[in-house]
């Protein structure tokens, strides 16, 4: 079969499913990403202040913020008084 | 010479590209023998890739990998295969073998790539980074790591959603998901196996909270956190991302412990530790260092001056045995420990601990050879039958090990080791000429 070079995913989504994990997991990661651009785009925020709002443990609120600073959405603020938590902005 | 069979026979083959493989094909192929590595991961380097300084020079670990790395895949005698297996090795005559070796496809067609991220930005998925040891997420598609080698994107297929995104941010479109699964038939002389080691689990110590208390870390977490491509832009507690203050580590973690099955020391946590210690102290200068150990070994050239060191420099040592460690509200973790000099239990706070994780033997090869007998030693390592005199010689003749699938050992002993398998490698194809 003749593949055209730039579209072969189309090739493999005709040969295996997309398992329900891969999914949800995207669409997990979607809702997640959303709730944390969207509260630091009012304010500054740190690791705790986020997991007040969003109600998700700390470490989930650490690993998904700090991907988000990996992949360029999000910058690493001011350190507070104790020089413990850094709070965390939108990356401009 | 990255990813492409060029002969479908060679002198030696390769099981592992990590620094005792790499080290012993570059050694067979500067003297003039064709070799193939199979790597099973994405690039070659192993262990020592990911590592932020050695001990007890301090020299940076990616300065040394990186030229090693590049010397071995550019060197036209050797063949490297990444993310590829060795399914069975059949002895066929005296002094000749056939492997069979799977390589899985990379979905991106090596030669072309560019390693210009654009796939990775593209791409939506996130998953754990396991390259990051689980702390920070990575893409679908991603390039493994800045240093990788070959350095040249991957789509975890198992996580992608065949959205096509990465395909269509691909300038030169080497994305290719028409790549199947590839069996080859290698004929060879000789085989050296370099498939290295694993890291001891955690999670086979409860009482020790590990997964559950998310402020403890293994130690190669804490040398992530410590190499110029961390995870952070400090060290941070994952589970809270508070910078520690008070960081404790715990050495014989899965080592010298009959309980959990490894008796044996595993030769380099005290002199890591010791070295993340002093590391630790550089990155964080508020911090309160403890190192609570059994007893220190620190055997090797320079080690024990390396210890005195990390002392002068503040690092405190508990001659102490680790009972059980509790997480209090905040985060904290409480070590209850027996104070051996002192001969009392204790009870001690801190923001982080890091787990000295030991070495545990990588059985892969054990299955390999359906018609010999590939044997390995009380601790499932591969044996050694002429240690002295021929350290690389294993049960089968023909058949030579380097650097830690024989045993623990560090960087410098798993180079040695590596001459080693290579001197009788080539002496042994030499006779059999
Ligand atoms: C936290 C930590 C810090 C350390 N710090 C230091 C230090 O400062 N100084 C020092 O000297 N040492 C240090 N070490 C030890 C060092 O990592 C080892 O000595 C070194 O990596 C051993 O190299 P190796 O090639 O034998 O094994 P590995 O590094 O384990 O490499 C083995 C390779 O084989 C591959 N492989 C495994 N199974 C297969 C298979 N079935 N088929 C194909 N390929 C396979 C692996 O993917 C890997 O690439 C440290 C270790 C740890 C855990
Ligand atoms: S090297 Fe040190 S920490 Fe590791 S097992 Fe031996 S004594 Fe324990």
């Amino acid at each position: 079969m003749e593949v055209e070079k730039g579209k072969t995913f189309k090739y493999l989504r005709e040969k295996r499913d997309v398992s329900q994990e891969a999914k949800d997991n995207l669409k997990s990661f979607n809702q997640i990403k959303k709730t944390i651009l969207d509260l630091l785009k009012e304010s500054d925020l740190t690791v705790d202040q986020l997991t007040q709002k969003i109600g998700m443990p700390k470490n989930e609120v650490v690993f998904y913020l700090m991907s988000l600073v990996k992949f360029g959405f999000v910058q690493t603020g001011a350190i507070d008084d104790m020089d413990e938590y850094f709070s965390y902005k939108l990356k401009k | 010479m990255q990813e492409q069979i060029k002969e479908a026979s060679y002198d030696v083959l390769v099981i592992g590209g990590g620094i005792a493989g790499g080290e012993a094909a570059l050694n067979l192929a500067n003297n003039g023998f064709k070799v193939l590595i199979i790597e099973k991961d994405l690039s070659i380097g192993g262990k020592m890739i990911l590592l932020s300084k050695v001990f007890p020079t301090l020299d940076c670990s990616a300065c040394i990998t990186t030229p090693k790395v590049s010397e071995i895949s550019r060197q036209p005698g050797i063949t490297i295969f990444t993310g590829s297996e060795v399914k069975k090795i059949i002895k066929k005559t005296e002094n000749s073998f056939e492997a069979e070796v799977l390589k899985n496809p990379r979905y991106v067609i090596v030669e072309e790539c560019t390693a210009c991220q654009l796939c990775e930005q593209a791409c939506p998925v996130v998953v754990k980074d396991e390259y990051q040891f689980n702390l920070v997420g990575r893409k679908a598609a991603f390039i493994p790591f800045t240093i990788a080698s070959p350095k040249v994107a991957a789509i975890d297929i198992g996580n992608c959603i065949l959205c096509g995104a990465c395909e269509k941010a691909c300038p030169p479109k080497c994305i290719d998901f028409t790549q199947e699964k590839e069996e080859y038939t290698i004929k060879i002389k000789s085989v050296i196996i370099a498939t290295g080691f694993k890291l001891f689990d955690p999670l086979m110590i409860p009482r020790y909270g590990f997964g559950l208390f998310k402020n403890i870390i293994t130690s190669m977490q804490m040398e992530r956190q410590l190499a110029p491509t961390r995870p952070f832009n400090t060290i941070l507690r994952p589970g809270d991302g508070k910078v520690p203050c008070k960081v404790a580590y715990v050495l014989c973690t899965g080592s010298r412990d009959a309980t959990i099955g490894n008796p044996v020391c595993s030769q380099i946590c005290c002199m890591y530790s010791i070295k993340q210690a002093q590391l630790l102290m550089g990155a964080l200068p508020m911090a309160d260092v403890t190192i609570y150990y059994l007893n220190i070994r620190s055997f090797g050239k320079g080690f024990e001056e390396f210890y005195e060191q990390a002392k002068g420099m503040g690092v405190n040592f508990i001659k102490g045995k680790i009972g059980r460690i509790s997480e209090k509200e905040n985060g904290n973790l409480i070590l209850r420990y027996e104070d051996i000099n002192e001969n009392k239990v204790k009870e001690t706070e801190h923001d982080i601990v890091v787990l000295s994780v030991g070495v545990i033997a990588n059985r892969d090869a054990a299955t390999l050879f359906p018609d010999e007998q590939l044997k390995l030693d009380a601790f499932n390592f591969i044996n050694q039958t002429d240690p002295l005199a021929s350290p690389a010689r294993t049960s089968i003749e023909g058949v030579f090990v380097a650097g830690t699938a024989s045993g623990p050992m560090d960087i410098p002993d798993s180079i040695l080791s590596a001459g080693s398998a290579s001197a009788e490698a080539m002496s042994y194809l030499i006779q059999n000429k």
